[in-house]
């Protein structure tokens, strides 16, 4: 099974990179040919504008990437520290974030997409904005719980009394340690993300056109779901590819780097 | 069903609700226009019409109001001094005649109908008229200051007369009295609901409010006390809000809803092929089209001030980018043929459009020239703030290939309606895709948009050939003058291109065939006073 | 016992206070001024500033915080800058539609999950395993809009067993009502079943495992006393805590469920909501999510400390 996921990461990896370079230009218009289904010169029909659905779909395997693994990075870039140190000093600054990570979880996502994009303008980078802080409770809660284990451990006890500095201690010790739930977890939140990328995309608030997105895609397609079905199946079948290829390769890494999850 | 948030706002009650568009190539069958004197066959009493809404209205409040939908439903309970008739031409509804003005046009005096009862059963006559109009023209929540401006006094000469004071002649006055700033409320119930008298409205009409389901619908009952209730055979209205336009379609199909209004141009073509149903247009008044920021740089209401782009410095960039558009094919890929290409803000069958008012067609060899010889580098950017609806990005993408070949380089830019309409208020934008739902006088598509400081003069036009011209028309009575002096403006205006017109939206209703009586006029607003199922 | 709950009461209303001003400060940081959009198409700067005056838009932030707070806590929402009417009335029309949706979509998520989970933990390595686990991952990597869209596509366009959307009370026709729901709860629903199914089926090997499952098998007692009575017990705990995380996933789920189905529930009014820039609502709707949330997670520790008493002193879960 993981060795599945693995085919079907690298094919999403494959498309992403090199599909853009190998179909033709996705926001090329031919109002001769609007809503044509699948052909010899569009292998998968063309949308109400007469754009190839495959150019498409290869260029919006490039946005779902992006999203998918700027807004985790974002997450591991700014919460990894904050689990570090809210787990390492736990007793002043542990309570403090973690209500703010209650208040967080406590927040509808999409409510907050939603103020966002307004904020900043639907955008991809408001997208991966609103993504990556979404994931942020899960990592600081990941670090911080992974810390609190660590810092009894023997090791740590003997580099504190060796009067090595925290700050020694926390990325000598205490971070290469934190790495495999992280890894998984990142696993977890790159499909996460590309859902949220499409989900966003559909409600209006993603990628600007004519850029394509699986999400931007699905929303045209939900106009002609009686004349242009294949529109739809496309966008949503490469999005549940991906998705599915992340969870399977998640599964297969936490049963290496993880065993205590019991999977 | 297809989300389209925007669309939920409700504020901007024309185009952007018509959803839809592109489709699949071929010439699209124009729908049979019918109004209620094509439709003659006998209607029986009783039943429930349930009636879809594109978008939920805001305060059922004739002074606040300010969306199409909400007019959809004062159509129904709200009767006004005056009225338009199937063409759109004025007519006395609670007046008795049409009013009587001076020599200098600044005494305005209205006739009222005898008695008639508000639908809480208090009785109409001139005292309620003047506490109404005062209101519309006086409170400070008032959205309707504006369409009463001229007024200076109102004051009740006795129970069946009113007198108007103007400060200047006014003539789209009578037009505006056949709109909200004509609803005369129930006196009573002004008492009692206070500023929050649209959470239980009660006027004149052949129905009274029931209730409101926020978000979902509005219930109106047969008024007993109707001057005309013999006329009116349905004993309930159900305004159901469906914003989703194929979902609106769908019901319809269904039978769910017998009525549903703003078809967007994706739909009409399945609605019309269904055995069960039909689609009448009762055409439109208003316009869609690209605002250029020119002068906007401080708000609309201000002094206009130098805007840095590329376009709002060059009237020539302006040229070339409306001569890179070709209206036809936008009209066919983005609305499936079913809207009025134009580039002019008056409908080309309004009595006051002038026939010397022509447009050009695409020429891109123009076009590309002109770029040439503005010594600008190509690709010129522009910004083209879009509301983030599935049509609006079409239209976006369709204007955005069609400049490109020109030299421009058009960045979309998405926003929220809501947003869209703050930029462009406030001038932060370059350019901006919006559109007017329009008005019977062309006054009312005309002063508050083009002319210098105008609230809705997005582009922060000012320019004396505009302004004169409009100001001297609003005060002229007679139509072919006035015709002359708007041809002139938009003369003017089409040279400053402070605004690319690109086309008239129509308004297409969709009903079971079981209905029949209902009268659909240009303003787009469904009138059921003699629908009823036909027996 | 008391004392646990007490603390994380305690913890809760700090949350809550956290979250008022988040909400209050976040609404305010939106471009677009609600009294331009109330005052709309036509709006002259005077009746802007009117409507500013009504809502008090034109205080300063901390006196509106302190009205907010105020009027929050004497029970007064306000009215809704869309239509003017009460928001208590409007919470109290669209609250109950997203909670029969969520009920329903929960309904599927743990007869599914649960049910698929411990047929695939009893039956490890064999066929049933298989589809329950394939089952999960495809749950998990099918987009809900999307799920939302192909169902529609199939039920009501193609085969025309359901009607597309719309939404109809209960109070009025109990029938139709759930002849609407269906999809749109199957459609919610199928996440949470994929998620459930997971973690019971994890839950339920590692308890299976357990050394006193093993004696009770010692013991003699039949499989399905085992399953039933030890292992499910403790697999509640899994459930229980995964309901309690998921349900922002949940609220979130049905703003979408709602957008495509056209249901007027809770979720549809919060984005509407936003989208109009209706500050008393949206206050409304974020505070009561936010205290649902709370709560929920307050019972959940409860419970998940009943169940699993090591939790008390060790003083909280997934830490």
């Amino acid at each position: 099974m993981p060795m599945a996921g693995l085919v079907l990461v690298a094919g999403f990896l494959l498309l992403a990179l090199l599909g853009p370079v190998l179909t033709g230009d996705p926001s090329a218009q031919d109002y001769n040919a609007t809503l044509a289904p699948p052909s010899g010169t569009h292998p998968l029909g063309t949308d109400d504008l007469g754009r190839d659905a495959l150019a498409r779909i290869a260029h919006g395997a490039q946005v779902s990437l992006q999203a998918g693994v700027l807004s985790t990075l974002l997450a591991m870039v700014v919460g990894i520290p904050i689990g570090l140190v809210a787990g390492f000093y736990r007793r002043w600054l542990d309570p403090v974030v973690m209500r703010l990570v209650d208040v967080t979880l406590a927040f509808p996502f999409l409510v907050f997409a939603v103020g966002l994009a307004a904020i900043i303008g639907p955008s991809l980078k408001g997208v991966v904005l609103a993504l990556g802080f979404s994931q942020l409770p899960a990592v600081v809660r990941i670090t911080r719980g992974e810390v609190l284990a660590i810092r009894e451990m023997d090791y740590v006890a003997a580099a504190i009394a060796d009067g090595a500095s925290d700050r020694h201690i926390l990325l000598r010790y205490v971070l290469p340690n934190c790495s495999s739930p992280l890894i998984v977890q990142a696993t977890v939140a790159i499909p996460a993300a590309i859902i949220g990328e499409s989900t966003l995309s559909f409600l209006g608030l993603g990628v600007q056109p004519p850029t394509p997105s699986w999400g931007v895609m699905l929303t045209t397609a939900q106009q002609y779901l009686d004349v242009a079905p294949w529109l739809a199946i496309w966008p949503g079948l490469m999005i549940a590819l991906a998705t599915l290829g992340f969870n399977l390769l998640g599964d297969g890494l936490r049963d290496v780097l993880d065993p205590r999850s019991g999977r | 069903m297809r989300p389209r948030l925007v669309l939920t706002l409700a504020v901007l009650p024309i185009a952007l609700a018509a959803c839809g568009g592109g489709g699949s190539s071929g010439t699209p069958v124009a729908p049979s226009v019918a109004d209620a004197t094509a439709d003659n066959r006998a209607v029986k009493s009783g039943g429930t019409l349930n009636i879809a809404l594109n978008a939920d209205p805001d305060a059922l409040d004739p002074s606040v109001s300010t969306t199409l939908v909400g007019r959809e439903v004062f159509a129904s309970m709200c009767e006004k001094l005056f009225d338009i008739d199937a063409q759109a031409t004025l007519v006395p509804q609670l007046a008795a005649a049409l009013p009587t003005v001076s020599d200098d046009g600044k005494e305005v005096t209205i006739k009222l109908r005898a008695g008639l009862k508000f639908n809480d059963g208090t009785a109409f006559d001139a005292e309620a008229v003047k506490k109404s109009l005062d209101r519309h023209r006086t409170w400070e929540k008032s959205a309707r200051q504006a369409d009463l401006a001229a007024v200076s006094k109102v004051s009740v000469v006795d129970p069946a007369t009113v007198k108007l004071t103007l400060a200047r002649a006014f003539t789209p006055l009578t037009a505006q009295l056949a709109d909200r700033a004509g609803m005369i409320m129930s006196p009573k119930a002004l008492e009692t609901g206070g500023d929050n008298f649209g959470a239980s409205p009660v006027c004149i009409g052949p129905f009274k409010f029931a209730s409101r389901t926020s978000g979902s619908q509005i219930v109106l009952d047969k008024a007993p006390d109707y001057y005309d209730a013999a006329k009116v055979k349905l004993d309930k209205l159900v305004y159901k809000i469906i914003v989703d336009p194929n979902v609106r379609a769908a019901n319809l199909k269904s039978g769910d809803v017998q009525v549903a209004d703003q078809l967007a141009t994706t739909t009409v073509k399945g609605v019309q092929a269904d055995p069960n149903l039909t689609v009448v247009s009762g055409g439109g008044l208003g316009y869609y089209g690209l605002t250029i920021n020119t002068g906007n740089a401080n708000g609309s209401t201000e002094k206009p001030g130098p805007v840095n782009t590329p376009l709002a410095k060059s009237p020539q960039l302006r040229e070339a980018f409306e001569l890179a558009l070709d209206r036809d094919q936008i009209n066919k890929t983005v609305y499936n043929g079913l809207y009025e290409p134009d580039c002019f803000p008056l409908p080309a069958d309004s009595p006051y459009r002038s026939p010397s008012l022509q447009c050009a067609k695409r020429d891109l060899a123009k076009a590309k020239q002109l770029v040439q010889a503005s010594g600008v580098p190509t690709p010129i950017p522009v910004t083209m703030t879009t509301p983030n609806d599935a049509t609006n990005q079409r239209l976006a993408q369709v204007i955005q290939q069609m400049t490109k070949e020109a030299g421009f380089n058009v960045t979309v830019q998405t926003a929220e309606f809501v947003s869209t309409l703050e930029q462009g208020k406030a001038g932060k934008f370059d350019t901006v895709l919006n559109g007017w739902s329009g008005r019977v006088d062309p006054d009312g598509n005309l002063s508050n948009l083009i002319t210098s400081r105008g609230s809705n003069n997005y582009s922060g036009m000012s320019d004396p050939g505009i302004d004169d011209p409009i100001k001297e028309a609003a005060a002229a009575t007679e139509p072919a003058k006035r015709a002359e002096l708007y041809a002139k403006a938009l003369q003017r205006a089409a040279e400053v291109r402070g605004v690319v017109y690109l086309y008239h939206n129509k308004y297409y209703l969709g009903m079971n065939k079981t209905v029949a009586g209902v009268q659909y006029f240009k303003d787009g607003l469904p009138r059921f006073v003699t629908a009823g199922f036909a027996g | 016992m008391v004392w646990f709950i007490l603390r994380r009461a305690g913890s809760a209303v700090i949350v809550l206070f956290l979250a008022s001003i988040l909400i209050f400060l976040g609404i305010r940081a939106l471009p677009g001024d609600p009294a331009v959009v109330m005052a709309g198409e036509e709006a002259s700067p005077a009746v802007v500033e009117a409507i500013r005056h009504e809502f008090g838009l034109d205080k300063p932030l901390p006196a509106q915080y302190v009205d907010y707070v105020g009027q929050t806590l004497s029970g007064n929402l306000g009215r809704s800058t869309q239509d003017q009417l009460p928001v208590a009335g409007i919470l109290a029309e669209r609250l109950p539609v997203t909670l029969e949706l969520s009920a329903l979509a929960l309904l599927v998520a743990i007869v599914v999950g649960v049910g698929a989970g411990i047929v695939a933990a009893v039956k490890r390595g064999r066929l049933p395993d298989y589809v329950a686990t394939g089952f999960g991952l495809a749950g998990l990597s099918v987009p809900h809009f999307w799920l939302g869209l192909l169902s529609i596509l199939l039920f009501a366009v193609t085969l025309r067993w359901l009607p597309a959307s719309g939404y109809v009370p209960f109070t009025q026709d109990p029938g139709q009502n759930l002849q609407r729901m269906i999809l749109p709860a199957l459609v919610l629903g199928t996440g949470f079943a994929a998620i459930l199914m997971r973690q019971t089926r994890s839950a339920m090997l590692g308890a299976l495992s357990a050394d006193y499952v093993r004696t009770a098998r010692s013991k003699g007692l039949s499989e399905t006393k085992v399953v039933g009575a030890h292992a499910l017990r403790n697999s509640l705990t899994t459930v229980v805590t995964v309901l309690g995380l998921q349900l922002g996933a949940l609220i979130s789920g049905a703003v979408v469920t709602e957008q495509i189905f056209v249901i007027p529930g809770f979720g549809k009014l919060t984005v509407d909501a936003v989208l109009t820039r209706n500050y008393p609502v949206i206050q409304a709707v974020v505070l009561v999510t936010v205290i649902g949330y709370v709560l929920v997670n307050l019972l959940v520790d409860i419970a998940y400390a009943f169940l699993n008493p090591r939790i008390r002193l060790s003083g909280g879960r997934h830490d």
